[in-house]
């Protein structure tokens, strides 16, 4: 409980630092480090972001589901219970469920055929938890996510064409912030260089301390679309781990920032 | 399933070679992916118009045997007021400018006194030094009203032809820029 609060108070100091936009950075990562230090020295080295590892980590252990097992038997690319680094290789093609899957939709996958779970019983926050206990064993692994099977090959060429695809009242489409516009500002933060700074996709999920919310990819790319007021993709939707595929791709060689903290 | 797909790749590979107006981005494979994204998501992104596909076709950056062409019919959509009045009130230019869900433009441009701009497009600030003639109104108002006419496949929404902003309302967002009396060119700008 102690422990409980003393994050709660964490998360209120960086809601309170928010208000120093004077003294803010210009480079977004520079500042997030910034930020971090200080919430480190004023929690006593916890971040917000340590409460949904402990969670995941909970979650991801206890007994659960009708079937009344953990998720420890799951394989998430290396083999079952091989946890390590998997965050850094993923998408990535699995033979049982014969899909290209996301950390997301292995997670969820694993709910389901280990633990028993209906897809619709899966909690969205139960996930992201999970997500962050695995990233938490993913930290400064390199990601490698090479395409190699003829699946990946395919929903990584179709991510590509999706990612520079426009439509909408907005003629929104990923390439023409990330790719033509990079660096401008439209708010607070520039739009980050999806093709060549490999930060942008190595340090997910992650916890954005400007309002107290833990990400996976999947909420990050959804917030995109809803941003120019589009539908976005559902959660562990074939869509988002191609474009997740293609922007890990671009990421290859980076070491792993895990759990993210930004903005 | 192969056999199938190497030849809509050729096809493709032709369609974006030859660079006509008129040919789709979303091939049966693509439209397979998207319509896995759910009913709402497909919709739109499947309602991709030609232009849209043109754009994602080229990268957003159109060759110069595709782009006279396309200047041509962004031009030819644009509509006006109906009292052709260009210039509308300022003063009800002022909330579209500043307003997120409405025109959002000072996301994007420096200018305006009541919110920090953004960079990603030109800065507007003093725009109205560039006076009250009919070719700055014009310019103004056809920016705003399709920016592809101008700047094809740009970031900047295309506000009259994607139904953001009504005629009208585009004309009170120019009188804001460009009326010597509005806040816009009187008072100063906030920037970072
Ligand atoms: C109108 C602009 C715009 C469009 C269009 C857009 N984004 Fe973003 N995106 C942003 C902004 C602003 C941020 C927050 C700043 C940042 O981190 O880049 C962001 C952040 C991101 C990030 C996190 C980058 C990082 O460094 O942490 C990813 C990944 C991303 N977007 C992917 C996408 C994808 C995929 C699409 C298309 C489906 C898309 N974006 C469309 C503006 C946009
Ligand atoms: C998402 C970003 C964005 C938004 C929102 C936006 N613009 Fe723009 N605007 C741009 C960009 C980028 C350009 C320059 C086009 C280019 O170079 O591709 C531009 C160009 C312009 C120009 C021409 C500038 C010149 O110097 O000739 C005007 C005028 C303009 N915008 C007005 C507006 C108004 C008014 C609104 C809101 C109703 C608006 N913009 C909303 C990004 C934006």
């Amino acid at each position: 409980m102690g422990r409980f609060w003393r994050l709660v108070g964490a998360a209120v100091l960086a809601l309170f630092s928010l208000f120093v936009l004077a003294q803010e950075e210009d480079d977004p990562v520079k500042e997030a480090e910034k930020q971090k230090k200080q919430l480190l020295e004023q929690s006593g080295g916890i971040l917000p972001s340590d409460l949904y590892v402990e969670q995941g980590e909970q979650l991801f252990k206890a007994k659960r589901g009708p079937k009344q097992a953990s998720l420890e038997a799951c394989d998430f690319g290396r083999g079952p219970g091989k946890l390590e680094g998997v965050v850094g290789r993923l998408p990535r093609y699995f033979f049982d469920t014969r899909r290209v899957e996301d950390l997301d939709s292995r997670i969820r996958t694993c709910m389901i055929r280990l633990q028993g779970f209906q897809p619709q019983e899966i909690k969205r926050s139960e996930v992201v938890a999970i997500a962050f206990y695995l990233a938490s064993l993913s930290h400064e692994q390199p990601v490698t996510v090479r395409p190699l099977m003829p699946q990946e090959k395919k929903l990584y060429e179709l991510g590509e064409r999706l990612f520079y695809l426009r439509a909408g009242p907005r003629d929104m489409g990923c390439a023409t912030c990330h790719v033509t516009y990079v660096g401008k500002r439209a708010g607070v933060l520039p739009y980050s260089d999806i093709l060549k700074d490999k930060r942008a996709a190595s340090h997910w999920p992650a916890f954005r301390y400007s309002n107290d919310q833990a990400w996976t990819m999947a909420d990050r790319i959804r917030a995109c679309y809803s941003n120019l007021s589009m539908p976005a993709p559902d959660f562990y939707s074939e869509p988002i781990i191609a474009l997740t595929l293609f922007m890990n791709v671009q990421a290859n060689g980076a070491r792993m920032d895990l759990p993210g903290f930004i903005r | 399933m192969r056999r199938f797909y190497l030849p809509t790749l050729l096809l493709l590979l032709l369609g974006l070679a030859s660079g006509q107006t008129g040919q789709s981005y979303i091939d049966t494979e693509l439209q397979r992916l998207i319509q896995a994204g759910g009913q709402n998501y497909s919709n739109t992104l499947l309602r991709q118009a030609p232009d849209q596909a043109l754009c994602s076709i080229h990268r957003n950056k159109l060759p110069a045997e595709v782009l006279g062409p396309f200047i041509e019919e962004q031009r030819k959509n644009i509509k006006y007021p109906a009292d052709g009045k260009l210039m509308g009130d300022w003063k009800q230019g002022e909330p579209i400018f500043n307003t997120l869900a409405r025109g959002n433009c000072f996301s994007c441009h420096v200018g305006s006194p009541l919110n920090i701009g953004g960079n990603v497009g030109p800065s507007l600030e003093k725009y109205g030094q560039r006076g009250t003639s009919e070719a700055v109104q014009k310019y103004t108002y056809e920016v705003i009203y399709n920016t592809w006419a101008y700047f094809p496949c740009t970031v900047m929404y295309r506000f009259g032809h994607g139904g953001l902003l009504k005629p009208e309302e585009i004309a009170h967002v120019v009188a804001y820029l460009l009326d010597p009396a509005s806040d816009f060119n009187t008072k100063p700008a906030l920037k970072r």
